[in-house]
This record gives C-alpha cells, structure tokens and sequence, in this order.
C-alpha cells in the first residue's frame, strides 16, 4: 500500500523534537550549529583517511544520541542517502583498481571483483554522507521553528528569503492535504498498490496537491496585500549572537580542519 | 529518485568550490532578472507554496522498482515559469539537505541539476504546444525531456568533479557512472508519464495554469480543498 515514507524524513516529527524536547542541543545557539555544519562539509571534504571519517561519523552519532534524539528513525532516515552511496560507490567498488578481495569472479564479461581500495573508498563515502546526515538533523531536531524562520529571513537574500519561509511554513499544511488526499482515495476503496494500472489516481493526488497549492497561493496573495507587504515578511524572533564559549569552539573546528588540510591532506606545511 | 542528490563529501574541494560558484552564479543571475522585473506578490506566493508542493510530495512512496519518490521539478518548471521554477529548486534543495537528504556542501551543484530540469521542460512545453502538441504528449515529453536534461548534467558533473578518494580513470569512471544516469534516464519516463497525467488533470480544471487560457480571464476558482 502506498503511503507516505517512513525512510523520509517527516518535518513535522522533526520539529515536534525541536519544540517540545530539551536536551543539551537545544541549549545550544542556532549560528553555533550553522557552523558546526560548515565545519563537517569542509572536514568531510577534505579528509581522506578512513579512520578519521569513522572517527567523525562516530562523534556525531555520539552527539545525536546525547541530543535524546530516536536512533530508530535515523535508521530509517539513512536509507535514501545510503541509497545514493550505494549508487556511486558501489559500482566503484568493484572498478577501483587494486588487490582483490576473497578472488574474482569469472563473468562473460571478465573477472569481477571488490578490491580493498574499492571496500575503502565505499566506507570512506558512507562515513562522508552519514556524518552531515546526522548532523544536519541533529541540528533541525534542535532548532525551534522561530528560530529557523529567523536564520532563513537572515542568511538567503531578497526574494528567496520570502520564499523559503512561505515554504517553510506551506510544507506541513502541504504535507496534510497530501495525506488527507491519499487517505480519501484509499476510504473510497482505491488500491495504489500498483502504479501503472492507478496512474490516473496518482495524477489526480498530485495534481489536487498542485491545484489546492496554487488556489491556497492566490488566497495568501489577496491576505498579504491586504495586510500591506511590501516585499518583506516581517520575523518577530531573534537569534542573538552565540556566547563566548561556543564561537571558540567553532573557530577551533574550523582551525583544526584548515591545519589538517594544509599539513595532512595538501601537505603544503611539511611536518 | 527523479533527480539524484550526490553524497556529502563525493567531491573534491576545488569541484565543491567550481560547482557552488556556478550555483551562485546561475542563482545570482535568476534573482538579477526577477529583481529587474519587479516581483509580485502573486510570484512570491506562487513559488514558496509551490516549493512547499513540492517538498511535500516527495514524501510519497511511488511503488516503481521497489519505491521510488519524486519532487515533480519537470512539472514545476512547467507551472511556475524558468525564473521562479529555479527559486523553487534551490529552496527544495535548501529543506531536502537539512533534513539529512542530499548534501549541504552540494547545494550549488544539486540547484544546477534541478534549475536545469525546470527550465528545460517550461521551454519545451511551450514549444510543444506552439507546435500544436495535445497537452498530454506535450506535458509528459517536456517533463521526460527536462528531467533527462537534469540527468546527464548530474552524470557529467560527477565525472568532471571525480569522485574523493578514488583511483579511477576519467573513461572508467564514465562507466560506472552511466548506469547511474541509465536508472534515472528510466525513473524521467516514468515521472514525464506522470507529469503529462497532472498536467492533463490541470488543463482540464484550471487551463489558465498551463497558459491555455488568458490567466486574467479566469478569475473563479476552482475551489479546491484539502
């Protein structure tokens, strides 16, 4: 039966743990955790060896569980960005030269086989993805919504700032009139089960999500103008500067990865 | 997946710094040409709640090839135009990569692969339907069209970048990396179908939306509910 994914992330879950939890991520400023994320995009890029990405990846399973945040789900949550993985990776594994792994396997083609250069560099491009992965959640899953709509508002220029928080704030009335239409086709004995022989039932779902989108559009369109917009979405909240003591500890991230790229990676400071 | 979103860390930093540029660039020019043209109200809308469809129906669990799920980028670009369809692919993208799906520091590239299909299919289906094409064909073509766009730049980005840590010639990598734009090539067809199915449904209650009626000229709703 189809039904709405339970491997794909559910904002409203995600932010039902950043509301109504508190743990010791959610006492931590918002621009703190915004550049705890650049710092793992760059460490992740940067970083070649297998046993430092398992290191980070391990640390930040470390700080989601501290966070009080469902291991369960996010083992749910991992299966599209394992997917992806798998998808790059796992030809690679089998096409990146070196020494076999257990023999080959005589095919028409020729002999097929994993190498220990293909195993590494799959386990190396999990860790890469699952660390952000988990951090990025982490941080949503401990970030208010106010508190997001605020660092949208700020970081994204003019007009995708409007935009992003219209669809910050559209995505859960979006995801309901989604499942209230699925829910209505199937109490009204559909089985989509199937795509191809349902595909007009699926088109009908989607195109009402679009059509029910589009008219809840023009009647936002004649509230805004009514209330005087002017361009400009105004945000009550605001996210002060972060304290002292969490600038130096992101300061520190991001000087331990440059002196790791420019001694260990790039080797451009010889040690 | 309609569209690939290429792993956290899969890039080496100087094709992380190439791709974002370009993303910036293409993004930059975008909000260049609506700042220029003054944005309305109805655009802003338009896009954010658009964005939110979008978003939204990537939840669903399409049962093709075990499951697959989809943001409907073809169809989007179809309904919101080339500026505002490639706002919505990088807000997509922004929500997507902060609920741990598609990379943060990918953001750049993932926006040039999913503009890419927007576009694609709005100038398309325009095409198309100057060319007298029935909705349906037209729809589902420029759909299949712009998401194939989207899947050969997703193909040829990853083998431009390389992949981080991995020893692998350019010609094999070409390689490996064709079966990956096979299965997304297979997975357009089926969401052009799909879109070309939407798009008919639309036409039929709102033909203002896919620009065959004057939009003025249709000022009733169709009053649709949840």
């Amino acid at each position: 039966m189809t039904t709405l994914s339970n491997h794909v992330p559910d904002p409203r879950l995600i932010t039902a743990y950043s509301e109504h939890r508190e743990g010791p991520l959610h006492r931590v400023n918002p621009w703190t955790k915004v550049g705890v994320v650049g710092a793992l995009v760059l460490a992740v890029t940067v970083v070649e060896s297998l046993p430092v990405l398992a290191g980070l990846y391990a640390a930040t399973l470390v700080v989601y569980g501290i966070a009080g945040l469902p291991y369960r789900r996010l083992g749910y949550w991992y299966t599209l960005p394992l997917l992806f993985v798998v998808s790059v990776a796992g030809p690679l594994a089998f096409l990146e030269p070196g020494v076999p792994i257990g023999g080959a396997l005589t095919t028409p083609i020729g002999e097929l086989s994993v190498t220990w250069a293909g195993a590494s560099l799959f386990g190396e491009l999990t860790c890469r993805s699952l660390t952000v992965v988990t951090f990025a959640l982490t941080a949503t899953m401990t970030t208010r919504y106010a508190d997001i709509a605020y660092l949208l508002g700020r970081l994204l220029p003019r007009p995708i700032d409007q935009v992003a928080l219209l669809t910050y704030r559209f995505t859960f009335v979006m995801i309901e009139t989604l499942e209230d239409l699925v829910k209505g086709v199937l109490a009204r004995g559909a089985s989509l089960s199937e795509f191809w022989a349902n595909r007009r039932i699926y088109a009908r779902i989607l195109g009402m999500t679009l059509l029910t989108a589009i008219e809840r559009s023009e009647r936002l369109v004649k509230s805004m103008e009514a209330r005087g917009y002017d361009g400009d979405i105004t945000l009550y909240g605001d996210v002060p500067r972060p304290p002292a003591r969490e600038v130096v500890a992101v300061v520190a991230c991001y000087a331990g990865i440059v002196a790791y790229t420019l001694v260990v990676a790039y080797q451009v400071i010889p040690v | 997946m309609a569209h690939i979103h290429l792993g956290e860390g899969s890039f080496p930093l100087w094709a992380l710094v190439l791709w974002t540029t370009l993303g910036v660039a293409l993004v930059g020019a975008v909000v260049y040409r609506i700042r220029k043209g003054g944005i309305k109200t109805h655009q802003i809308a338009l896009a954010g709640i658009g964005a939110a469809a979008s978003f939204a129906i990537f939840q669903l669990n399409i049962p093709v090839w075990g499951g697959i799920h989809m943001n409907l980028t073809g169809l989007v670009g179809i309904l919101a135009g080339p500026l505002l369809g490639a706002l919505i692919a990088l807000v997509v993208n922004i929500f997507s990569a902060a609920l741990g799906h598609g990379a943060v520091g990918l953001l750049g590239a993932n926006t040039l692969v999913n503009a890419s299909e927007a576009i694609v299919a709005y100038y398309a289906f325009r095409t198309l339907l100057r060319m007298d094409w029935d909705i349906f064909p037209a729809g589902a073509s420029a759909a299949t069209l712009g998401l194939s766009a989207g899947a050969i730049l997703m193909g040829a980005i990853i083998v431009i970048s390389g992949v981080n840590g991995s020893a692998l010639p350019r010609g094999d990598l070409t390689i490996a990396v064709a079966g990956l734009v096979g299965l997304n090539l297979g997975v357009a067809v089926i969401e052009g179908i799909l879109t070309g199915f939407v798009v008919q449904f639309l036409a039929s209650v709102r033909p203002d939306l896919v620009g065959l009626v004057d939009r003025t000229t249709s000022e009733e709703s169709a009053g649709v509910t949840a």
